[in-house]
């Protein structure tokens, strides 16, 4: 119920704030969360792996995330600095179908919010509540350390809610993983992102 | 229609009550963010108007008798009922049997840890401005958008009408009715005093309906 209350929120809050203003608002909530989650120290990835399997790392709050362990990601050296993994559901999903059937539509302010995020700060939202959660997932990597390194977290693919995909190209090309088996991903999968230690040498980034 | 087609409309309705918990953990973080700038009051409007205009952006009811609306109440068919599951006990005694807000409260303190405290002050300005019924933020959300779904509602012409008499936390924490209107509540929900103790031992709000 909170969460169809907060989406009739967005509305008003983005003819007094502005869609500016409410994404700042979203971005200041996943940080908020994130922070307030604590932080968490793992031996090795696949320590950290399990950990997200059995949902206690701070990234389980948003269901069931997969690590893809058959997409590693490497630095230059051909050392594992990461793993692709992937939500099932959409965060949002549930929220959408109950107010499918409890108010109508959506407002037009989610559209908004998220075009908006995409044109002033990256093209990787495909509703109003990617502000937060893509948000958050940057905020929890920087509080999680595996092997006393600190993590980072890009953001790759999302699948909206009918259909809509967006596919961040630039950071696939620095992980050097094909955005076509990315997009092949998005069929099972709501939400794509990399786990990576932070300042490692990519060799895509290296090609740049 | 058979038990079958019954069973699944009832897991529909069940995984339509579900929603994600990190929506609702990122809303209280978000009223706690405005508490912070705006204090327990400024809370506590933002609440009000928040679980106003969500009923206000729900449609309109009308039903030719009480027993249809009850129907669409424990249905889950009613806007009133569309985010909890309700039984009726008697024809003016609804009860919720697990507080909407459970799912959000227990991943909070599972990844978060103590609800904040703001919550419960908003609650305790809120009890002493308006009515003494809320054990928390989130019931102050729950009761107002009742009432004001309660005001879109209809039944042989008459506005429906409802007022909270008892509300259990998942921690056990109670908040029932003052006892100068608690007798005057429970003759309308054509309860007693011991019926509602035995409710509220494993169902989450007590709520009277009835029109004038």
């Amino acid at each position: 119920m909170l969460d169809v209350a907060l989406v009739s929120l967005i509305q008003d809050m983005s003819e007094k704030a502005g869609v500016e203003g409410t994404i700042q608002y979203w971005a200041r909530v996943g940080e908020s969360l994130a922070k307030r989650m604590g932080k968490e120290a793992y031996m090795g990835w696949p320590s950290f792996n399990v950990a997200l399997r059995e949902g206690r790392t701070a990234f389980s709050i948003e269901g069931a995330v997969t690590a893809l362990t058959d997409l590693a990601i490497t630095d230059v050296d051909g050392d594992v600095v990461g793993y692709i993994y992937a939500l099932e559901t959409c965060v949002f999903n549930p929220t959408t179908v109950r107010i499918r059937y409890s108010v109508g539509e959506l407002p037009r302010a989610d559209r908004a919010v998220a075009d908006e995020y995409n044109n002033s700060v990256r093209d990787t939202a495909v509703c109003n509540f990617c502000v937060i959660h893509q948000r958050f997932r940057e905020e929890v990597s920087k509080n999680i350390a595996i092997a006393d390194q600190q993590l980072d977290c890009l953001q790759l693919a999302a699948r909206g809610f009918a259909g809509e995909t967006k596919i961040t190209e630039d950071a696939l090309r620095k992980i050097g993983i094909n955005p076509e088996y990315v997009r092949s991903l998005l069929r099972n999968y709501a939400c794509v992102y990399a786990i990576l230690m932070k300042g490692a040498r990519l060799k895509g980034e290296e090609e740049e | 229609m058979s038990e079958k087609i019954i069973e699944t409309q009832k897991t529909e309705r069940r995984s339509l009550i579900d929603d994600n918990p990190l929506v609702d953990v990122a809303a209280c973080l978000f009223l706690e963010d405005i508490a912070d700038k705006q204090g327990a009051s400024g809370m506590n409007n933002y609440l009000v108007s928040l679980a106003t205009s969500l009923a206000k952006s729900m449609p309109v009811e009308e039903y030719d008798t009480w027993d249809d609306f009850l129907e669409a109440l424990v249905n889950g068919e009613s806007i009133i009922s569309a985010f909890e599951e309700v039984i009726s006990i008697t024809p003016n005694c609804a009860v919720t049997k697990k507080c909407p807000f459970t799912r959000g409260w227990q991943e909070y303190t599972k990844r978060i840890g103590e609800f904040s405290k703001i919550h419960t002050d908003v609650a305790e300005y809120y009890n002493s401005v308006y009515k003494p019924c809320v054990i928390n933020s989130m019931c102050i959300i729950h009761q107002t958008f009742r009432n004001a779904a309660a005001e879109r509602i209809n039944i042989t012409g008459k506005p429906l009408k409802c007022a909270n008499i008892a509300a259990v936390w998942e921690d056990g924490t109670r908040k029932i009715a003052p006892d100068e209107w608690l007798p005057i509540l429970l003759e309308k929900a054509q309860i007693t005093s011991t019926d509602l103790n035995m409710i509220l031992r494993n169902n989450a709000d007590v709520w009277v309906i009835y029109t004038d």
